[in-house]
């Protein structure tokens, strides 16, 4: 054991004392405490308290009972949902070939991930209603290649949400998976190989486990993204198929019911806060204290 | 374990006799327009411990992983122990390689590590636990099996990697600079430890490195590679006294090379031009060629430029440019014209004491002691 002696890991000390460097993150606290959850706390605060101000769960029991209310609620989770698989199938392999690619090709890659995200939701929201129209280029497309007999209707359904929102968000699931493979040794592949572990025993065993917290943390970035947005169903789909986002709009502009509003907020935010927390949980679970 | 040994020797005999057990044969490999690896022959006798040793860039890590199949051959064949494995993937060749920085899988613990090949191969549990448990005792990393190995020194890492690489009992076992990222004496001792383990296993092994004292220190036989092709393949000895060419002469050990061209040729003697004068050495070649000379630096002895020249000695005078004292022993080096190298080593420190630089030296040798290269051809 010549070589093997106990290593300082073991003779070194847990300290309690408080990094200088946790310091610096007190601007940007302070930032969100005043301005994020401060006005949300009141929020949440909001959602319990009657018209004369008492404490009431009213406002839970209405949502709840209405069927409209249950039904937007199923649309709103299951199209974020959908666009957040939509985008991990897309950014799942274009986070490999960003992290391999290397000089103009990884800059190219990189621009047209990020370059989108600044032309304005609206903008982009237009465009997408002259492609998806009835007699848009997806369209003529299709029946030019007489894959249809009639024009499908793209526009004002959940298809088009989902592509639409998948195509806002795809740069949060690539970005996160990509600062996660670009950190594996690019060995470990042929490692695996040279062990005699075949192409699938190697995603599988090596490559999927190290890229995993990166696609939890894009996972919980899109989901929450897609789950509370407004301007994409507003455009896309209008009042005909609301998500919370719209109802919670509503229910402050329209029908003036603070109470109403303040509620569908707060289950929103669980929503978001479960999936946020569970795939940190995760994170924390799968890469074990060793990632 | 041995009677199997024995018998598998005696099988492989049968079906050719004198064939090597790793033999590559005319590999090629170019990227793009870069010919890395150029028509190159290469074998390996069974249980034999070999170096690849060459400046980086020479092509002996792509002919490792040419041998692995992690890169795919243009040309060529490659075949161990009698099977031709130049087509298969490398998950199919049972070559193990232990990789410049390890490749540990991070997020796989010591244990975990160990037992990967075995797990790819579809080992049953108890079986891979009982396999990983005795190449763990092998390298004395059985204390560690629970670690994970980001908590692991360099040393340990690498004997973590030497067991993951010979736990799958592979047929061949490369190992691509597995030294160069330890510091000097723990180097050392990893490499005495490597090789009586490897000896004792009877593995046959593919040291890569670019560090000759490495490539002496641990193999039998070195092949020395420089742009994509084999200058020498033999024993240290020969290497060191025998250099095959002059890259030879200049990358294994310190020489004296001194450039000129020969004036005059007759009956196995060439008279050299030289930048210090006209030297006549043992050699065949045109007058008129260019040759590079060289001679080991023990060879030399500095002597008085007084003293009487004897006819069996080859004779150069210069200045000393530096004393070098290493110890056990002085390397005195002569002011030298460019490219040229004027060394002379002699045993003992006193040397260092007696001579100062500036002052006139004469370095003398024996004639026959004078190695001859062609110079500008290549």
């Amino acid at each position: 054991m010549s070589v093997a002696l106990p290593s300082a890991e073991a003779t070194r000390r847990p300290r309690l004392r408080v990094d200088p460097f946790v310091l610096l993150a007190a601007p940007g606290l302070l930032y969100l405490a005043i301005l994020f959850a401060l006005p949300l706390a009141i929020l949440l605060f909001r959602s319990f308290q009657a018209s004369d101000g008492t404490f009431s769960i009213a406002g839970y029991i209405a949502f709840f009972s209405d069927p409209h209310n249950l039904s937007v609620t199923w649309r709103t989770l299951k199209v974020a949902i959908l666009s957040t698989l939509l985008c991990l199938v897309l950014a799942y392999p274009t986070a490999f070939a960003l992290a391999r690619a290397r000089g103009i090709v990884q800059s190219l890659i990189l621009v047209a991930m990020v370059l989108p995200l600044s032309v304005g939701v609206i903008v982009k929201a237009f465009s997408w209603s002259i492609v998806l129209r009835s007699d848009g280029i997806v369209n003529q497309t299709l029946l030019a290649l007489g894959l249809v007999e009639a024009p499908v209707r793209l526009l004002f359904t959940e298809t088009a949400l989902v592509i639409g929102s998948a195509n806002v968000f795809l740069p949060f699931m690539v970005l996160p998976i990509y600062a996660v493979v670009r950190q594996i040794d690019p060995e470990l592949s042929p490692a695996a190989a040279s062990l005699g572990a075949g192409p699938f025993f190697r995603f599988f065993q090596v490559v999927l486990p190290l890229t995993l917290p990166g696609v939890i943390a894009g996972v919980a970035f899109v989901f929450s993204l897609a789950i509370s947005m407004y301007v994409i169903p507003s455009l896309l789909v209008g009042e005909r198929l609301s998500t919370m986002s719209m109802l919670i709009a509503r229910s402050f502009l329209f029908f003036r019911d603070a109470q109403l509003g303040s509620t569908i907020s707060a289950i929103l935010l669980l929503m978001a806060v479960i999936v946020v927390l569970g795939s940190s949980y995760l994170v924390r679970h799968v890469s074990g204290g060793r990632a | 374990m041995l009677q199997q040994t024995i018998g598998g020797v005696a099988a492989q005999q049968t079906v050719a006799p004198s064939a090597p057990y790793l033999s590559v044969e005319k590999i090629a490999k170019a990227y793009r327009e870069t010919r890395v690896v150029e028509d190159l022959d290469f074998a390996v006798e069974r249980g034999e411990l070999v170096s690849l040793l060459g400046p980086s860039g020479c092509g002996k890590t792509t002919l490792l992983r040419l041998i692995s199949g992690l890169v795919s051959a243009d040309a060529g064949r490659v075949v161990v122990g009698g099977r031709d494995i130049t087509r298969l993937p490398a998950h199919k060749r049972n070559v193990s390689v232990v990789f410049q920085n390890y490749a540990l899988f991070p997020h796989l613990n010591v244990r975990e590590n160990v037992g990967f090949g075995l797990k790819a191969r579809g080992r049953a549990k108890a079986g891979i636990h009982d396999a990983v448990t005795e190449a763990l005792q092998l390298v004395r990393m059985e204390a560690f099996a629970d670690r994970p190995v980001s908590a692991l020194s360099g040393g340990q890492q690498q004997r973590v990697a030497v067991a993951r690489a010979l736990v799958v009992e592979p047929d061949l076992l490369l190992l691509d600079e597995p030294f160069s990222a330890l510091d000097r004496k723990l180097r050392e001792t990893m490499q005495v430890e490597l090789k009586s383990l490897l000896r004792a296993k009877g593995m046959t092994a593919i040291f890569v490195t670019h560090d000759q004292e490495e490539a002496l220190a641990v193999s039998s036989r070195i092949a020395v590679m420089n742009a994509g092709r084999i200058e020498q393949y033999a024993d240290p000895v020969t290497l060191y006294t025998r250099p095959a060419t002059g890259f030879v002469l200049d990358f294994v050990g310190l020489s004296t090379r001194i450039a000129g061209t020969v004036s005059k040729s007759e009956s196995g003697f060439i008279e050299v031009d030289t930048a210090y004068g006209v030297v006549r050495v043992p050699g065949r070649f045109r007058p008129g060629s260019k040759v590079l000379l060289g001679v080991r630096p023990e060879r030399i002895r500095p002597v008085s430029p007084d003293a009487a020249p004897a006819d069996s000695e080859v004779r150069i005078t210069s200045m000393l440019a530096d004393v070098m004292c290493l110890g056990s022993k002085t390397h005195l080096y002569g002011e030298a014209a460019e490219d040229d190298r004027l060394v002379s080593e002699v045993s003992g420190a006193q040397a260092a004491e007696s001579l100062l630089p500036g002052e006139s030296v004469a370095f003398e040798w024996p004639r026959e002691a004078t190695l001859v290269y062609p110079l500008g051809a290549a």
